[in-house]
């Protein structure tokens, strides 16, 4: 009986019966971790703290609603899919999902350079959801919940032994008894206090459809933990029916016609290459403009100055700031079955009955016909300079927050920091240190030092241009960046991963030197490869490798001519020419990676009283200081108003605590024999990477 | 920053004096030493001051004789092999051996504290000391500021801003193209557009390295020349410059036939000042060879004293201003436009002019703000009024073409290093190029080092300004 439910659950993606069976055995138990929210950042918290090893709940108020798309049906893109790509490498969800759940897939900029290539899919929303709620309940130590959270549960009795005033001790949903967890991730996304805007009226909300959260959170942040929070807003388009709209009047955008999986360990996508469905591109027109001004008067969410993006605004803005110009709209699937289209670059606040005037002034759209009006919403969020790089709340003991409400936008900068909360919320539970990732690795880390030292002032998107290091963090190396360390240090990527990771270092590895010792001159090359890209004044010798640099030479070319020695790493054929060519740029690279390496090595201690710290700095430099609370020297030097001076004194002051450390354990060595420790989430410490 | 690399600096006080020391900390301090003190196999021993003549590594010109010291790591101040050139306190002096070691491949200037800050990382300082260094950098830092804002409000300020303007656009609008055009209305004319625009900064900058020859200028001696008609007392001013008679004086006209030259030091600047022969149609052959080297010269010189005989403007003065510019244009080289060219005109035997018309004169000049700087001199073997104006205003003209090496701060340094940014920022330039077609990531990387290199003279460029570019000229819509 129990089981035919539970599949008949299963195939109509509805898994509250069992699920809601799950958690109410929960109730009763205590948890090593628990994540409030089931969007893209809670999905990945909860799996990356379960694989991690710790006992995790995921508190969700609509089970149903988990691994949902709220907004566009779709994955990656510049800057994005390298998150995706990453938190694929770190064994998250987001990059098989989808892979299996992706209708219409392409690599964007495929014409400027591997660095900056945009794995991107459109998704089917039923898969994408089906394949997170499936993943989510077969992943071990892993239990779901539904329920409103009332109330986060603090003390005051902290770990003196861990930096903080306040300390998590669990949670508690609607007036039922408390779930105690060592370490709680809030992903809320947009449900902090959020309000929905439509025309004039204005509801209580985080997402149309769902109830709104309680208050009571969003007091526990502001009043209890004196948590300075700001709001933002964001928006999205109406969903328009497919057969409303003459497609003959659109330009189609066919997709890839190899599809590129996310995953590292996929080599196809779900969809086969001709399922895939096209996107169609329509532009805006001067009637747009019109009825925009026209509604102005009934669109209180527009008219409000809370700061919305500038990247991902709404048409209204769009109109307001660039007038008179052609904007593009894109019409694209939601799904494989679905009858709706999703006009991206159409989010928008005015009153229904104006949203459907708008978009019939587009030609392809003059018949069109509304399923769901766009919206807007405004919502908190807590400002992330408050945050240490582990995502911990600086001041609250076990308390992780990820998502929108650090003050990001998207699924992709959702999911990085989902996972990197989820690791450091398990490892804070299991008494391990916590991590932080550098920027010199990582988009993640680019992601999560940007909001951690300099906050935001907008909804932070991901863009290659903010990485310093982008011709190193590419699409192509996550595996080889992250996955290693993700298993032998970290502990959120899964032994089968990791081998096949491991195999794919030493085959490049091999490949290289093979490469490098095939060597002949360049006459030799050109008769060989019967090439004309080498110049004939070109005399000496080549390696392969060197040749590889070579615009028009592929792999290919040389395996033919050297099938013997290079045949057996065809596999990896992409990624050996995309190595080839960046190496000596990376090079130098390593350089400048190696000094910031050498500061954020250097760690400041989070509760330093900077105004009152007997060095010499200026009192601006102290308020920056204490305001921001860069918890490495390195992160303070990329503070905006810090001078030459104070990095000099603040150095000489960590050398100095340093300094008297070692003294102090030197004296007790000699005292007693110390007991041998275990790991123990000792934050600032001097293990590198090990920060709070 | 990086330890790696190997960094120089004047250590001796700013000004002048009579000995420099000039410091060199890192790896290549070893090969700095050997190439530029003659040292062919053995370095010579620690901590024991050697004498040796000093040549630049690569055209062996010998540019000081002076006294070098090695120290080799760990026992030196920054803890890394360490080696002083002491030498003689001159500009010129100073100025080439610093350029000579900014010329050896991984030596780069220093930056403001770095020696003091490598000696703290190599423990070499008690904390005592290191108290004093924040502050020390402050300073530093302070004065650089200082000195950068006052280079800044100048031309060279104006056209380096320009320049790290147009590139952060150039970097915006191709970042915009890689991160948004997929999406947004961004066309590829986006980067046919930035190819232009690089194309042409590339070129600014390049001829600005080539034309900016102050280093040498300083080394070798500035050309100046002294040309006019004949008989305007061309070889009287010379003897007077030089005090001494160098050349032959006479009434008569088209005394000096061949081109004489003396070395001078005006205001601790290197002159080397030509006198040549009056320009006259004459029909002896002598005479002409002499006027064809004197114009010959002339085109040459950095900077021409254009003399006259006053006298000549007489009686009608109200003329004079026409009559100057027409006689300049006769002198100088006849493509050169005389607002451009470096030119001092010196109106000489003012003393045969009445007081009162001499006022008038003065007037006349004064209201005619197109003429070059002039001043009224009168030099005969007996007096020499209106010498100290003429100085006066050549050292300022000296000061405008080489540099002032010894105002607040080293400036020369600075220029070293401005120098060698700007040879890094047309070398990352070139990978734009090179790039462009194939990999425009890594052609951005070219235009970003581009940019860090021009940011480090004229202030650091963040990512967050980049894209405060982008949205401005872009409406990104996803």
């Amino acid at each position: 009986m129990l089981l035919r439910k539970w599949w008949s659950s299963l195939r109509h993606g509805l898994f509250r019966v069992s699920w809601a069976r799950t958690g109410y055995r929960a109730v009763h138990r205590r948890y090593d971790v628990i994540v409030v929210g089931g969007g893209h950042a809670g999905t990945e918290a909860a799996a990356a703290s379960a694989r991690v090893g710790a006992e995790t709940l995921l508190v969700t108020q609509k089970i149903d609603t988990i691994g949902a798309l709220s907004c566009n049906p779709s994955l990656g893109g510049v800057g994005k899919g390298q998150l995706v790509r990453e938190v694929d490498a770190l064994d998250g969800l987001c990059g098989r999902a989808g892979d299996r759940a992706g209708i219409h897939f392409s690599v964007l900029n495929r014409s400027k350079g591997p660095a900056v290539w945009g794995p991107r899919a459109q998704l089917d929303r039923q898969r994408y959801r089906h394949f997170i709620q499936g993943e989510l309940q077969a992943t071990p130590r892993l239990e779901v919940l539904e329920g409103s959270v009332e109330e986060l549960l603090v003390e005051e009795e902290v770990d003196p032994g861990r930096p903080g005033r306040h300390r998590v001790t669990g949670i508690r949903l609607g007036h039922g008894p408390p779930l105690e967890a060592s370490s709680v991730v809030l992903t809320t996304g947009t449900f902090l206090s959020g309000s929905l805007f439509l025309g004039q009226t204005t509801s209580p909300g985080g997402r149309i459809g769902d109830p709104p959260s309680s208050a009571g959170l969003s007091r526990t942040l502001k009043e209890t933990l004196g948590l300075e929070v700001g709001r933002l807003r964001t928006g999205t388009p109406p969903r328009i029916l497919k057969d409303s709209v003459d497609l003959t009047l659109a330009t189609l955008h066919p997709p890839d016609q190899h599809p590129t999986p996310f995953s590292f360990l996929n080599t196809h996508t779900h969809c086969k290459p001709d399922e895939q469905l096209p996107c169609y591109l329509v532009h805006t027109t001067p009637g747009v403009d019109r009825v925009v001004m026209e509604s102005l008067h009934d669109n209180s969410h527009i008219q409000q100055d809370t700061k919305g993006p500038r990247y991902c605004p709404s048409i209204e803005s769009r109109v307001l700031r660039f007038p008179g110009r052609r904007h593009q709209v894109w019409l694209e699937p939601e799904g494989m079955t679905s009858n709706l289209l999703y006009p991206q670059g159409l989010s928008m606040t005015m009153p229904p009955d104006m949203q459907l005037r708008l978009l019939r002034q587009i030609p392809a759209l003059h018949r069109v016909e509304i399923s769901t009006p766009g919206y807007g919403v405004q919502y908190d969020y807590v400002c992330p300079t408050q945050l240490s790089p582990s995502l911990q709340v600086k001041t609250t003991q076990g308390l992780f927050l990820a998502g929108q409400i650090n003050g990001t936008t998207g699924y992709e900068e959702a999911a990085a920091q989902g996972l990197w909360a989820g690791v450091n919320a398990a490892r804070s539970a299991l008494a391990a240190p916590l991590l932080a990732m550098s920027r010199t690795e990582s988009y993640i880390g680019v992601l999560i030092d940007d909001l951690v030292t300099r906050g935001v002032t907008e909804p932070y998107r991901m863009f290659t241009s903010r990485a310093e290091f982008r011709t190193l963090l590419r699409p192509d190396n996550a595996d080889l960046r992250l996955t290693l360390k993700g298993f032998e240090e970290v502990g959120c990527v899964s032994a089968q991963r990791y081998s096949e990771a491991v195999r794919v270092r030493e085959g490049l590895q091999e490949a290289f030197v093979t490469l490098g010792s095939l060597s002949q001159s360049a006459s030799d090359w050109r008769k060989t490869l019967e090439t004309s890209s080498i110049s004939q004044s070109k005399g000496g010798t080549l390696t392969a490798m060197e040749l590889l640099q070579y615009n028009d030479i592929t792999y290919d070319t040389l395996a033919a001519a050297f099938p013997q020695s290079l045949a057996p790493f065809l596999e990896f054929s992409q990624r050996l020419k995309i190595e080839a060519v960046y190496r000596p740029h990376c090079e130098l690279q390593k350089k400048e990676i190696q000094r910031i390496q050498r500061e954020e090595g250097m760690s400041l201690s989070p509760d330093l009283d900077y105004l009152s710290l007997p060095v010499s700095l200026s009192h601006e430099v102290r308020e920056i200081l204490d305001r921001v609370r860069p918890t490495t020297l390195g992160a303070a030097t990329r503070l905006p108003g810090m001078t030459p001076a104070a990095i000099v004194h603040l150095l000489n002051f960590v050398h100095q605590m340093n300094h008297n450390q070692n003294k102090i354990n030197q004296n007790q060595n000699s005292r007693t024999h110390r007991k041998p420790s275990g790991p123990g989430p000792r934050e600032g410490g001097q293990r590198a990477g090990a920060v709070s | 920053m990086w330890d790696a690399e190997t960094i120089f600096a004047l250590s001796s006080g700013h000004g002048r004096c009579g000995v420099a020391v000039v410091r060199v900390s890192g790896p290549a301090s070893s090969t700095a030493l050997r190439s530029m003190a003659g040292l062919t196999c053995a370095m010579p021993p620690p901590r024991r001051a050697l004498l040796r003549t000093i040549t630049d590594p690569h055209s062996r010109e010998v540019l000081d004789r002076g006294l070098i010291l090695w120290f080799p790591g760990p026992h030196s101040f920054t803890g890394e092999d360490s080696a002083e050139f002491h030498i003689h306190g001159g500009p010129a002096v100073i100025s080439a051996v610093l350029q000579a070691l900014g010329s050896l491949a991984g030596v780069r200037p220093a930056e403001a504290g770095e020696f003091t800050r490598r000696a703290f990382h190599a423990g070499k300082l008690d904390l005592t000391e290191v108290e004093g260094l924040g502050d020390l950098i402050h300073a530093e830092t302070e004065a650089q500021r200082r000195q950068a804002l006052r280079q800044m409000s100048g031309d060279l300020g104006r056209l380096y801003q320009d320049w790290s303007y147009r590139l952060k656009r150039c970097l915006a609008h191709i970042e915009a193209f890689i991160d948004f055009s997929e999406d947004e209305l961004i066309e590829d004319s986006v980067i046919s557009q930035v190819d232009g625009w690089m194309c042409a900064l590339q070129g600014e900058v390049e001829s600005h390295l080539k034309d900016e020859r102050r280093g040498e200028r300083l080394r070798s001696g500035v050309q100046v020349v002294i040309a006019g008609a004949t008989n305007a007392g061309k070889s009287s001013l010379l003897n007077t410059l030089c005090q001494r008679p160098a050349a032959i004086v006479s009434p008569v006209a088209g005394t000096t036939r061949d081109v004489l030259e003396t070395a001078l030091d005006i205001g601790g600047f290197p002159v080397l000042l030509s006198d040549t022969a009056g320009l006259r149609d004459s029909p002896d052959p002598v005479e002409r060879e002499g006027v064809r080297r004197a114009r010959e010269r002339v085109e040459q010189a950095d900077l021409t004293l254009v003399v006259m005989d006053s006298t000549l403007l007489l009686p009608d003065l109200q003329q004079a201003p026409a009559l100057l510019q027409g006689y300049i244009r006769s002198v100088l080289p006849p493509q050169d436009d005389p607002h451009t060219v470096k030119c001092v005109l010196v109106l000489n035997k003012v003393d045969l002019i009445p007081e009162q018309q001499r006022g008038q004169l003065e007037r006349e000049l004064a209201g005619t703000p197109s003429l070059p700087p002039w001043c009224l001199v009168s030099c005969t073997s007996t007096s020499s009024a209106g010498l100290q104006g003429l100085l006066v205003m050549l050292q300022a003209s000296l000061k405008a073409l080489c540099g002032d090496p010894l105002s607040a701060g080293p400036p020369s340094l600075t220029q070293t290093r401005h120098r060698a940014h700007l040879q890094q920022c047309v070398a990352a330039l070139v990978q734009y190029r090179l790039f462009r077609d194939r990999d425009l990531a890594l052609a951005a990387e070219g235009v970003r080092l581009a940019l860090s290199s021009l940011g480090r003279i004229t202030g650091r460029v963040g990512a967050e300004e980049i894209l405060d570019i982008i949205f401005r000229d872009f409406c990104i819509g996803k």
